[in-house]
């Protein structure tokens, strides 16, 4: 793979993930807060879902955040006959060395874009699900470590379109964050139709962050400080999605986890050592979203009622 | 290719929720169900089989047409039991009814909050036949398991389900505790009630009624009821001279004795011996649905009670719940001589029942000449010395039962002894009357008071002597005390019901049985003392002594409301304002909010303190230096991992120059 050198490195880390979300800004247009989301999901260890209607640049945008970062890339284009085997690997039976020979598949890479995850088998998703949680795989016996960062990008179309298969609400939990990217407005839209072609101005990116400075920004996302009155009021968020009446279930330890997590990452992004609760509020459509039912009703929420059924009834410290 | 989407349980009301409301209601209605006709019950009780069969398997569930004729059956059901749908026993039965069907159709959660305010009315209603401490206790653990229910349908915060319905329940009780008190206190209280409920008189209560044949009053000697309790301001009297007076009767027709018609003489008076033999007393009357009261021989004045003649004590009302009145009774007295109409009509004989060797008996008494009060001792000493029996197993007597009591079977009780002396009295000349009653009382060590049984019930002869006026006369007493049958009183209570301990007098079983019984009476006591019987004049009396006498019932409302008011203000305020305001920081931050909002920029719900902050500087340019200054200094004190710890006071002082006015 040809892999332009870094740039020069600046002064703070923070100045730093400015730069990515320059950069990425100039290629993707008129996201910037979903940009934002999904690098402070990046920054979290957490695993990213993007819902939305093919070709609003759901490929792109993983392709550009790992060239940005300068992650090793690979994708796994699910379809429905895809085996888990496509995406772990298999061992081979090598003649000269007389031995099986494991020949890793495409999920031993830095980030991995599983492109339209719900068109596979469930058989094909739990292999990708299960790396993403243990960070490892175990094949024939032997477990291997996945490499480090290591973070996927699924990707899948809304529920209702034919052939696809949803993923179990359990899988659902895996993935810290939900975006959705949604049709570019009408200025960027006619820039993007002026400008230049995506897929080259992808391959241009230079790495603004060394593998060692994102593995720094990740150590400095657990560093940020969560005052008493912080875990109180996500806690207050989780009781209150238990308790309300107005979730089929509450959210899970594993989802407060994650957005607290995911609300320091985004603080460090605001240049902030310390979390406010408008930080836990920013994540909060995009982290519990996709984990919650509303009562009553079949399907996962949609990320803009979190703010009316959640925010609005749990007061603020 | 398509999956089907999962299928997601309905959420709420959930099935535990639907069990334990119904379980609630069924126990909040036990206690009515046994008021109620027969018919209301197997109706009431089949719902709920219903209910529960239904919970368990979905296809039992009525669909919405049988409900509707489910419904129309129980109206009729009512209407056919009771005639009505107002009376209080019409009225309970139609309520209960429509509440079973109600739980048959619980579809949202609003359903179940509606039961469960129902519930509330249920307890309320079942007050209209029973004031009872342990009712009470009972209805106030159905409502505990009613909040506990309302508690879990919204939410209460916590882990697990049990733990926080109980706490929120617990603080909700404790909560109301005051506010109860208050209301208890200080709620106007009527000396009459307000409406005539009508209450039916059908239903059947223990104690006399207005005749006497034999075996009526044998019911009430195995019965193990309290009548009424009794405290005396003084020394109470010796237990042989407690005759408690309430009926006198007139009429016989040779087997059962009537009030009859007396024919009303003038004014009787009263020649009362010295006035140290006045006995001062106070009278607590169970319910009786009659009017007649009960006083000791002879009640010469009465508080809470009137009177009517032959010196009984008249209630103006049937006695529905507890009545209490005070009685001054004179032991020692002689009447005047009554009319002497009243004198012939104490002499009517049923002549048809008179036999040769009644009169026989009787002229062999009045033989030597003697006079009446020599009739009256010799005829006492007949049934003494002859084989009378006394026993509440009498054989059957036959259709005279007079003369074959006196000559053939020689058993029976009080009732027989009376009626028998009475007949034999008249026959002799002497005017004579059966008078009903109670006789005896059993002190209540540990309250203070005497309890009379309907087990004391009694009846007794008042024969008219010269120069005397009315005297009691006891045939019943006279019996020999070797010839009373001890055994039949337990005989008649029937096997596995509790033995009378008075019969086995001085075993520690004995004491300790009639320990226990006077210790639960005595609780009933303070209950009815305490609680049922705060009457008005009680509550003035607490105000006067609190300094609020001159407060009128109108003063008493606008004082009940007015703390009311003021506690559920207090109540409400805690909830708005933040619970904790004990962070010095939140304080500060709290009165920064509550500067801005006199502006109109008082935060959003859910809305942060920083995004509060950016909107108000959005809309007032103007404020940006003093409240960028409050947020940068606020913000990291609070949230930030190492607060400064002089924040508090620099914000204090930014506070003091924060006066935000609205622009012109």
């Amino acid at each position: 793979m040809n892999r332009p050198e870094p740039r020069p490195v600046s002064a703070s880390p923070v100045d730093r993930c400015s730069a990515v979300l320059e950069a990425a800004a100039a290629v993707i247009l008129g996201k910037e807060h979903e940009l934002r989301l999904a690098l402070t999901c990046l920054l979290a260890r957490g695993h990213l879902l993007i819902e939305d209607l093919p070709g609003v640049g759901k490929t792109t945008l993983a392709h550009l955040l790992a060239r940005l970062l300068g992650l090793e890339y690979a994708r796994i284009q699910f379809t429905s006959d895809l085996l888990p085997a496509d995406v772990i690997g298999v061992s081979v039976y090598d003649r000269a060395s007389e031995s099986f020979r494991f020949h890793s598949g495409p999920v031993f890479s830095q980030l991995v874009l599983a492109d339209e995850i719900n068109r596979a088998t469930p058989k094909a998703q739990s292999a990708l699900l299960e790396a993403m949680e243990e960070r490892q795989v175990t094949v024939e016996g032997e477990t291997r470590a996945l490499p480090e960062p290591f973070f996927v990008i699924a990707t899948q179309n809304p529920l209702h379109q034919i052939g696809t298969f949803p993923l179990p609400e359990s899988q659902l939990d895996r993935f810290l964050m939900r975006i959705e990217l949604g049709y570019p407005a009408a200025r960027q839209e006619k820039r993007l139709l002026a400008g230049e072609d995506r897929r080259a101005l992808v391959a241009r990116q230079a790495p603004v962050l060394a593998p060692a400075e994102l593995a720094a920004l990740q150590e400095l996302v657990v560093a940020v400080h969560a005052a008493p009155a912080v875990i109180d009021y996500v806690h207050a968020i989780l009781a209150f999605t238990r308790a309300s009446g107005r979730f089929a279930y509450g959210l899970s330890p594993r989802a407060g986890l994650g957005l607290l997590r995911a609300a320091k990452a985004w603080a460090l992004l605001g240049g902030r050592d310390y979390v406010l609760p408008e930080d836990v509020q920013a994540v909060l459509p995009a982290c519990c979203a996709h984990r919650l039912v509303g009562s009553g009703e079949g399907a996962v929420l949609d990320a803009s009622r979190v703010d009316a059924e959640i925010l609005a009834h749990v007061p603020v410290p | 290719m398509t999956i089907e989407r999962a299928h997601w349980p309905e959420p709420v009301p959930d099935r535990l929720q639907q069990l334990w409301l119904t379980l609630v209601v069924i126990a909040g209605a036990v206690p009515l169900l046994s008021w109620l006709d027969w018919r209301i019950a197997v109706l009431v009780v089949a719902l709920f089989a219903l209910r529960l069969v239904a919970l368990r398997w979905h296809g039992a569930q009525p669909g919405r047409w049988l409900l509707v004729l489910l419904t129309l059956a129980a109206v009729a059901n009512c209407l056919y039991v009771y005639g009505n749908l107002s009376g209080r026993q019409g009225g309970a039965a139609l309520f209960l009814s429509m509440l079973a069907l109600k739980l048959l159709e619980l579809r949202a959660r609003r359903d179940l909050q509606l039961v469960a305010i129902l519930l509330g009315f249920l307890v309320v209603v079942q007050f209209l036949f029973d004031q009872s401490l342990g009712l009470a206790l009972y209805l106030a653990l159905v409502i505990g398991g009613m909040l506990a229910l309302l508690a879990d349908l919204n939410g209460a915060a916590g882990g697990g389900r049990l733990r926080p319905a109980l706490t929120t329940t617990t603080r909700l009780a404790l909560q109301a505790l005051p506010l109860t008190l208050v209301l208890f206190l200080l709620f106007p209280r009527l000396s009459a009630p307000l409406w005539d409920l009508g209450l039916d008189a059908e239903q059947a209560r223990t104690g006399f009624s207005d005749t006497m044949e034999p075996g009526a009053v044998s019911e009430l000697v195995v019965n193990g009821e309290l009548a009424f309790r009794v405290r005396f301001y003084a020394t109470p009297p010796p237990p042989e001279q407690r005759y408690w007076r309430g009926l006198v009767l007139w009429q016989t027709d040779g087997r059962r004795w009537t009030v009859g018609e007396p024919p009303q003489g003038g004014p009787v008076s009263l020649a009362l011996a010295a006035a140290a033999d006045r006995l001062d007393y106070e009278v607590v009357l169970e319910p009786t649905d009659r009017r007649w009261l009960f006083a000791l021989d002879l009640p010469v004045a009465a508080e809470g009670a009137a009177f009517a003649p032959d010196h009984l004590l008249r209630a103006r009302r049937a006695v529905e719940s507890a009545l209490r009145y005070r009685v001054r009774s004179a032991l020692d007295y002689r009447t005047s001589p009554p009319s002497a109409a009243l004198r012939d009509y104490a002499l009517r004989l049923p002549a048809a029942t008179i036999t040769p060797r009644m009169r026989a008996l009787v002229a062999s008494w009045r033989g030597e000449g003697a006079d009446d009060q020599a009739v009256v001792r010799r005829a006492l000493a007949h049934f003494n010395r002859e084989a009378f029996h006394y026993t509440l197993l009498p054989p059957p007597l036959g259709p005279n039962p007079v003369d074959a009591f006196l000559f053939e079977t020689r058993r029976g009780f009080c009732e027989h002894y009376a009626s028998s002396f009475a007949t034999l009295m008249r026959l002799a000349g002497i005017p004579s009357r059966v008078v009903l009653g109670y006789l005896g009382s059993e002190p209540n060590a540990i309250g203070g008071y005497h309890m009379v049984w309907q087990s004391d019930a009694h009846a007794w002869v008042e024969v008219l002597l010269p120069g005397r006026g009315w005297v009691r006369v006891d045939p019943t007493a006279a019996v020999d005390p070797s010839r009373i049958d001890n055994q039949s009183a337990s005989r008649l209570l029937g096997a596995g019901n509790p033995v009378r301990f008075e019969l086995t007098q001085g075993a520690w079983l004995a004491q300790l049985a009639r320990g226990a019984r006077q210790f639960a009476d005595s609780i009933d006591a303070a209950w009815q003392d305490w609680v049922l019987d705060f009457s008005a004049e009680d509550q003035l009396g607490l105000l006067q002594r609190l300094g609020l006498g001159r407060l009128g019932e109108y003063g008493l409302a606008v004082l009940m409301v007015a703390t009311f008011s003021l506690t559920l203000g207090a109540v409400l305020l805690g909830l708005v304002r933040a619970p904790r305001v004990s962070d010095p920081l939140v304080s500060r931050h709290a009165r920064f909010c509550r500067r801005l909002a006199r502006i109109g920029l008082a935060p959003h719900p859910g809305e942060g303190p920083q995004d509060h902050g950016r909107r108000v500087i959005a809309a007032r340019p103007d404020l940006a230096a003093p409240v960028s200054r409050f947020l940068a200094l606020y913000l990291p004190a609070r949230f930030g991992p190492a607060p400064d710890p002089r924040a508090v006071v620099r914000l204090d002082a930014l506070l003091r120059g924060f006066r935000p006015r609205r622009r012109r």
